[in-house]
């Protein structure tokens, strides 16, 4: 687990040697499940995320045992059946925007953008491709993105009594407000 | 009807009803008000915080998903997403500290930069700061 810190922290400081970088440590990302017997929401508002505006390129990290459901049992079985918390505790982003030349940093407004890259969860890797929105905020830039994750591809086992309570497709949705990192 | 068949059945009824009533007892079951819970381990946000950055392995085994009650000084109050409260108490690195998410409607106003606090929580563990959820304000 150190090294995915180190890997996150190092690439903050490589991130940081190209040049002005935004980043947040209270970002947003929840999930969404709705079928006819019933809905299941978790959210996660520890999102780590760091923006590199030359490159384009940004990671998130999180806990997972930093997701919360309103009912106690949802959260156990998340984390003890279907995500095995314990055994890998975190889930990583690490991707680049494809359109960068279509968004100006220097100028405020909304930018719709194009992501992809690697996401990591469950201990499985799987490319993604989303599209999000960038905007240019006084002091920060703010990001979000809606996309949908289905659990199998992350080898994430669930049981066929359940499988009609929770949806094929789950609805992520991503919201972060980063500050300016000053350096040090 | 023989008596003890109609005890039998009765029983039986009986049993099934009290596994259908603790069924959805246990479904319904709100997280625990950590209000009231007695807490694991009380330590400050300093401490807590060198004890993953020392050995992440081992604060893990002994911190996470345990009630814990922190104390230490407030270094920023953010509210995110759906007024989410976070607080982050300082600890003695630069770069990392203690993040606290707070039970919704937790009034942000009562918490100002610089001032101590004390908030039990529950561990979720280390990312680059070690993170607490579902949080109460004690004092």
């Amino acid at each position: 687990m150190k090294r995915i810190v180190i890997l996150f922290a190092t690439s903050f400081l490589f991130l940081a040697a190209n040049g002005q970088k935004f980043m947040t440590k209270n970002g947003y990302i929840g999930f969404f499940s709705h079928t006819p017997m019933e809905d299941i929401k978790g959210d996660n508002n520890q999102v780590a995320a760091v923006l590199d505006i030359p490159t384009g390129e940004m990671v998130f990290q999180v806990l997972i045992k930093s997701f919360h459901f309103e009912k106690a049992l949802m959260e156990e079985h998340f984390n003890e059946n279907y995500m095995e918390s314990d055994k890998f505790p975190k889930s990583t982003f690490r991707g680049k925007i494809t359109n960068l030349s279509s968004v100006d940093f220097s100028k405020p407004g909304k930018y719709d953008v194009t992501v992809e890259g690697d996401l990591n969860m469950h201990d499985v890797t799987n490319k993604i491709s989303v599209k999000g929105t960038i905007e240019v905020v006084q002091g920060g830039l703010n990001a979000s993105s809606k996309f949908n994750i289905v659990p199998e591809d992350y080898k994430i086992a669930i049981p066929g009594v359940v499988r009609d309570n929770i949806a094929k497709n789950l609805e992520v949705t991503v919201t972060i407000k980063c500050a300016p990192v000053e350096s040090k | 009807m023989k008596t003890y068949i109609k005890i039998l059945l009765g029983v039986v009824l009986f049993i099934a009803l009290a596994g259908i009533v603790v069924g959805i007892h246990f479904f319904r079951m709100p997280h625990k008000d950590l209000g009231k819970a007695k807490p694991d381990f009380i330590i400050t946000a300093v401490d807590l915080q060198k004890a993953f950055e020392d050995n992440e392995n081992a604060a893990t085994a002994k911190y996470v998903k345990k009630i814990l009650e922190i104390e230490g000084e407030v270094e920023s109050v953010k509210t995110g997403e759906a007024n989410v409260l976070n607080v982050s108490i300082k600890s003695g690195s630069d770069l990392s500290s203690v993040i606290c998410t707070f039970v919704p409607a937790t009034d942000p106003a009562k918490f100002t930069s610089g001032s101590r606090v004390t908030v039990r929580g529950e561990c979720s563990g280390f990312l680059m700061d070690v993170l607490m959820n579902n949080c109460v304000l004690v004092k």
